[in-house]
């Protein structure tokens, strides 16, 4: 069938790992805090441009971005929880409150973010918009290498959360954190610090998955922003209470959106590739209103039951 | 300076019947419309995409030209014919904001879909994914606003001449003192307290007869009618509009604005966006004297400075400043020489 | 006469039998408690009756009316008005507030109906009288106009009975309505239930474990185990049913 050919595949495998990565990242978040994070956006960005600056700095290979934005997007993750998270959940604070606390986090960073992006062409005389790198890329058997490079880092991050929730004492601490909060407490976990540590690692994936977008897509300070709704959308197909279910989330839209947008250009015509953003939301409204337990069967619906 | 106070009455004026529109939905009833800016859109990108056309219409105007396309040309046929006919500019001008409203009302019809069936969380997420559809659409169907570039409206303040932006700011605070009396007394009937009843507690709205579907829905139509009218008098206002309606001004603003006022108080809205509106004018108008002391560019002062405020409102005072009104019902005469005997 | 019959009703979380074909009676006019261990179906049972939850099998008949299945609204319309054992209050509305939620048939609460005050003031100010001549009738005149969040445990309660009282039903399922309340407020609250049931003519169907209290109000007494209806009777008779005393023991 000649609609779909290899260089769509390609792409609809890269996006879709980059949106596993990033919604792998939002169900932790949310299965421990109970809050959907709107800065993760926010978080995305700033791997983007942590690659982006050691290029520009220190002229490294664009990958080195990768352990960095890890690390460094998982400690202001960690910080964020500790200064707003957590006196916002020892007050008790309504989902709503968390929400708009989610928010007003990443309106903050939004602005770091664009300060640094200004500052880079300041000192260093190159664009700060608008960047791709994909060029710096390497090539393996005639594919970008970002697809390869995508592809596996999903797949270690999510063998490396599977073991470490399955077989060690500090992932079993945190399951019990995420099930039962008052019980872990009671047993004598510091359901405080596991939580701390799960936003370290849910904003270390979105640093990760954002270090790697340089290289498959134009950067702007509010890449996170558009893709916010995919990554959520991913999460919410694959089930928000399933962390591999962002997986398989992350698969399915991607599909949808890539194979579907390319699909229907090629019958109806090539302005429906100006409307791809709209594709997550429809999914989503599909999702929500006709299969309300998502992909993983879990109630989204108001009320009792 | 004057046209300082101008525009920031104006601005005023705008933010607050957007923000009543959410206090209703969130404060009152307690469903967290985090898209607003969809029912703001709708209401400002209808309503420029259909002001020429309309006003082609109303003076019996026949051209070959295209309202959106050729959008200044017909313009500057068009403006010169409204600034010696008042009536008819103040006539559309009211049509403008009803196809406002009925815009935001659409837009809000199609946001209470997930807004009966979603729990919080998941309604929060969608309904702001909801938010950018229009700014797509506006920027991809070039029919509507003319894309990326935009549209100019129909100068329907043009008979107040060089006064245009004082007449201007003076309707649109009348249109927001009127829409903010409206909310006020519709707050204090029966309607407004099982609004209430639902927002505090569903189960037993629900066995006391409630139709819970019914109450959510008209609360989001009223709130998205009347963010609609904003986004109307908005582009009246401007006189022009590009796609481009950021999640920041026309979401994350209001919500900052009606948290600072105290969600619940329709009192607390006016309070929060008069003081909110204000400050931020201010810091735009003496920007200036940041330049030099900030190592950045001011625009960023904003979103770091507004995240913060809205943070530290969250964990210090998240009942905002004005609580909630209690409605004092006094019981008849009545009843009370019963008490006494 | 029966004003409420239920038949052979069946309700099943999983594996867990709650309700085993309960076959249970309530006449007119008379005050009825429903006895019975914990899990023995009791809530269940007025969640099922009142519409929160559907039966699996069985009917249920309210004046030779069926409304098995029907939703809480429609219950509530039809004149069987509840109450909830843990109060649930509205909590950022003063208690005469809440009284007023429960009004029936309230032209103001209507959106396009509101608009226009002629149209509803005159309902609105009746209803308030009735809401406080309830509220004095519960001895909660002076707490009025407080918000219900600030209420104590035990006003909350009554608020709760006053909230059921305003829908004029005629069947009233009250779930523990004087648990945790002290015992001397637990009587007068009996005694007024008893007293409205004289002047009336009101049916209460209450839950409730407070035997001690109770008893000498009631004209019947359903006894449950177990999902089932193993008792049914005049106070004296149940409660020195066999059958009885071992659920309780046994429980």
């Amino acid at each position: 069938m000649e609609l779909v050919s290899l260089s769509t595949v390609v792409a609809w495998l890269t996006y879709s790992a980059f949106l596993s990565l990033m919604a792998l990242g939002i169900t932790l978040l949310y299965r421990t805090t109970k809050v959907a994070n709107f800065a993760h956006a926010s978080f995305v960005t700033i791997g983007a441009y942590v690659t982006y600056t050691l290029t520009v700095a220190f002229s490294s290979n664009p990958y080195v971005g990768v352990p960095v934005a890890f690390i460094l997007v998982g400690i202001i993750s960690l910080l964020l929880f500790y200064a707003v998270l957590e006196p916002l959940r020892r007050r008790n604070a309504s989902t709503v409150l968390l929400m708009i606390a989610t928010l007003a986090i990443d309106v903050m960073l939004t602005g770091f973010i664009n300060i640094h992006a200004d500052y880079l062409t300041n000192a260093y005389r190159v664009p700060s918009r608008n960047i791709l790198l994909s060029g710096s890329d390497f090539r393996y058997i005639g594919q970008p290498g970002i697809l390869f490079v995508a592809l596996g880092t999903l797949a270690i991050c999510a063998a490396a959360i599977y073991l470490l929730l399955n077989f060690t004492t500090l992932g079993i601490a945190l399951r019990a954190s995420m099930e039962n909060p008052q019980l872990a407490e009671a047993i004598g976990i510091n359901v405080s610090m596991m939580l701390a540590i799960s936003w370290f690692i849910g904003g270390g994936l979105a640093g990760i998955a954002g270090a790697l977008i340089p290289l498959w897509t134009e950067v702007n300070p509010s890449i996170g922003t558009i893709l916010l709704a995919s990554m959520f959308c991913a999460s919410i197909v694959g089930g928000l209470e399933q962390i591999y279910g962002a997986v398989l989330g992350g698969l399915v839209l991607g599909l949808v959106d890539v194979i579907g947008t390319t699909v229907l250009a090629s019958i109806i015509g090539p302005w429906v590739a100006f409307y791809e953003p709209v594709i997550p939301l429809l999914v989503l409204s599909a999702i929500l209103i006709f299969a309300p337990r998502g992909l993983a069967g879990i109630n989204l619906r108001r009320g009792k039951q | 300076m004057v046209l300082f106070i101008v525009d920031l009455l104006a601005l005023f004026a705008v933010y607050l019947v957007i923000n009543i529109g959410l206090n209703i939905q969130q404060g009152i009833t307690g469903i967290p419309n985090f898209g607003i800016l969809f029912a703001v859109a709708g209401g400002a990108y209808i309503t420029a995409g259909l002001s020429t056309r309309l006003t082609l219409a109303l003076l019996g105007i026949q051209t070959n030209l295209n309202p959106v396309s050729d959008n200044v040309s017909v313009l500057q046929l068009v403006n010169p014919i409204l600034r010696s006919q008042p009536i008819i500019a103040i006539s559309l001008f009211i049509l403008f904001l009803m196809i406002g409203g009925a815009a935001g009302a659409a837009m809000g019809l199609i946001s209470s879909a997930p807004a009966i069936r979603l729990r919080e969380d998941y309604l929060a997420i969608t309904l702001l994914a909801f938010g950018e559809i229009l700014n797509i659409v506006g920027q991809g169907y070039t029919p509507l606003i003319g894309g990326p570039p935009g549209v100019n409206l129909p100068d329907v303040l043009a008979w107040a001449g060089e006064y245009r932006f004082y007449a201007g700011s003076f309707v649109l605070l009348l249109v927001a003192i009127a829409i903010f009396a409206v909310a006020d007394y519709i707050i204090k009937t029966p309607f407004g307290r099982t609004l209430k009843a639902i927002r505090d507690n569903e189960t037993v709205a629900r066995a006391l007869g409630k139709s819970i579907t019914q109450y959510r829905t008209v609360s989001i139509l009223i709130g998205s009618t009347l963010c609609g009218i904003a986004g109307s008098l908005w582009v009246i206002y401007s006189g022009a509009i590009t796609p481009t309606l950021a999640r920041f001004d026309w979401t994350f603003l209001p919500w900052l604005m009606i948290l600072l006022g105290g969600m619940g108080s329709n009192r607390g809205t006016f309070v929060g966006t008069l003081i909110f509106v204000t400050l931020d004018k201010l810091i735009i108008y003496y920007k200036y004297t940041f330049v030099g002391i900030l190592p950045f560019d001011i625009i960023w002062l904003n979103y770091l400075l507004l995240g913060l405020i809205a943070i530290l409102i969250l964990i210090y005072r998240p009942e905002g400043i004005v609580r909630e009104t209690q409605i004092k019902q006094r019981p008849s005469p009545e009843s009370k020489k019963f008490s006494q005997g | 006469m029966e004003i409420l019959q239920v038949s052979s009703v069946k309700r099943a979380f999983g594996n867990l039998r709650a309700l085993d074909g309960v076959n249970l009676k309530v006449d007119d006019k008379t005050v009825t408690i429903l006895i019975g261990p914990n899990g023995s179906g009791k809530t269940t049972l007025l969640n099922v009756i009142t519409g929160f939850q559907k039966p699996d099998a069985g009917h249920i008949h309210y004046r030779s009316t069926e409304i098995t299945g029907l939703s809480p609204q429609e219950i509530y319309r039809a004149g069987i008005a509840r109450t909830f054992q843990i109060p649930a209050m509205f909590g950022k509305l003063t208690a005469l507030e809440n009284l007023l939620v429960a009004e029936k048939n309230h032209p103001g609460e209507s959106f396009t109906k509101s608009l226009v005050k002629r149209l509803w003031i005159k309902h609105e100010k009746d209803a308030i009288e009735k809401a406080s001549k309830i509220l004095e009738l519960l001895g909660l005149t002076e707490q009025s106009d407080k918000l219900a969040s600030l209420l104590s445990g035990g006003q909350m309660k009554l608020v709760e009975i006053g909230r059921a009282l305003m829908s004029d039903a005629n069947l009233y399922l009250l779930d523990e309505p004087v648990s945790g309340v002290n015992p001397t407020l637990a009587h007068e609250i009996f005694a007024r239930i008893l007293g409205l049931r004289e002047k009336y003519g009101i049916t209460f169907f209450i839950v409730e474990h407070r035997l001690d209290i109770a008893l000498q109000y009631v004209d019947y007494v359903n006894a449950m185990a177990s999902g089932r209806l193993i008792a049914a009777g005049p106070p004296k008779e149940v409660i020195s049913d066999p059958k009885v005393i071992e659920a309780y023991l046994g429980a």
